[in-house]
Order: C-alpha cells, then structure tokens, then sequence
C-alpha cells in the first residue's frame, strides 16, 4: 500500500489495517495470525537453505 | 527461532490453544496473541500463557507438554525436559514443542498471577471451548511498565486499536466481540 493511501496517524499507527481486523471475528484473526506464523518459518526455511547452498558453492 | 534443537511441525499457534483447551488447563491468554484476538494487527511467533498453579492445574498441564514433547527453548542444540518443578516457581518457562513456541508464565508485569487477573479477561467462544483472554486495556496498561522494545513499540497499535473498538462498541457495532464480553 502506497503512503498516500495509508491512513496512520503521528506516531505511525496503521487505522486503516487496524479497522480491517476488527471487522473479522476472532477466528479470522487467529488464522491470520497463523497464516504469518506459517509463512514466516516457510521463508526462514528458504533464506537458511539459500545460504547453506551458497556456503556449498563456495 | 531457536527451537532446543528441535523442528516443530507445521502446525500454527491456534493447535497449541486448542491443545490447551481440550487438556483442560485453566490458563489465560496474554501477549501478543491475546492482542491479535482482540483486533490488533500484529504478528506473533509464540503462545503466551498465566497458568493456575493448582496441584490438578500442573498435572493437566505438565501432561500436556509432555505429550508434545516441550523441552526448554534455547540458543544452543541442548534438549533439556521440562520437569513438575519448572510449572511450579514465580518464573517464566519458555518452551518450544512440536506445534509451537509456547510460554508459560506463572505471574507477570507486576507479580500479577493467574487468580489477580481472572477479573481482566474476556471469554471468546474458540472452537467448541471458552478461551480466556487478558482484555486489551489491561494489556496496555501491563506494556506501560515494559522495558522489552518490542512492546514499546506495539503500545501505540494497542491503544490505536483499543481506540476504534470503544468506538465500535458505542455505535453498538462488532457484535460477536461485544457479546463475548
């Protein structure tokens, strides 16, 4: 999302993403979370493989 | 995340919850979770808990962590089993199992232990079982008095969302957690 459309305050809160969570139940919520918790140890997954590859060619 | 040497499967938070729950541990719901059910968009990467030190509480408890396989959290490759002891101090327990990360904390900011804040929670209906959950003005005003960076930063997300709920609830809006109230 680009600045322009962000509606934050000063010290940088998001609302707008804010508003969109609280209209989801707290199931949603949960899985959202989930969902980030699973793509984060995907993605930790990959930059540690990528880097043993690397260290491999070397 | 170290994980004690150990891979957890690809499980997310909320099976860690739903293990809780039907082990039948009295516990409530702190951290940055309970703030995600409460409408805060933050990500988090553990299951925070205040625990009830009863005698039945720990057995249930300890079954529980047992049974999928918790062993201390640490920077090195060392596994080192949970024991009754650990359930049983003032501390805190950080523990990685094969579904997740999970803290376990008998009081936290201020001493505050499972009975003192029993009166701060809401009960959200979770699949099929009551979770119990530390409400969101208590959350924020624990994060007040805390040094960690990371909840320095998320208090104003706190209050911002804490915010637009109140004003959610005025126009009568936000049924479902309205009602779990």
């Amino acid at each position: 999302m680009s600045n322009e459309t962000k509606v934050a305050d000063e010290s940088g809160v998001d609302k707008g993403l804010i508003a969109m969570f609280l209209r989801m139940s707290p199931e949603e919520r949960l899985r959202a979370n989930d969902d980030a918790f699973r793509t984060i140890l995907e993605l930790r997954d990959a930059y540690r493989r990528q880097k043993a590859d690397e260290r491999g060619l070397e | 995340m170290p994980t004690g040497g150990r891979k957890q499967t690809s499980a997310g938070l909320s099976e860690v919850l739903v293990g809780l729950l039907e082990a039948g541990v009295d516990f409530i719901l702190v951290g940055g979770l309970a703030a995600v059910i409460q409408g805060a968009p933050v990500t988090t990467m553990d299951v925070d808990i205040v625990h009830s030190q009863s005698p039945e509480n720990i057995a249930r408890l300890l079954a529980f962590l047992k049974s999928v396989e918790a062993v201390h959290r640490r920077f090195d490759d060392k596994l080192i089993e949970l024991k009754e002891g650990d359930l049983l101090g003032k501390g805190h327990v950080l523990l990685a199992t094969l579904i997740g990360p999970i803290d376990v904390l008998a009081v936290i900011e201020g001493g505050r232990s499972y009975e003192d804040l029993l009166e701060h929670t809401v009960d959200i209906d979770f699949r099929g079982h009551t979770l119990r959950v530390l409400d969101l003005k208590t959350l924020i005003e624990l994060k007040k008095t805390s040094t960690d960076p990371k909840d320095k930063h998320r208090l104003p997300v706190l209050r911002e969302t804490l915010r637009q709920l109140d004003e959610k609830y005025s126009r009568g809006e936000d049924k479902e957690d309205s009602e779990d109230e």
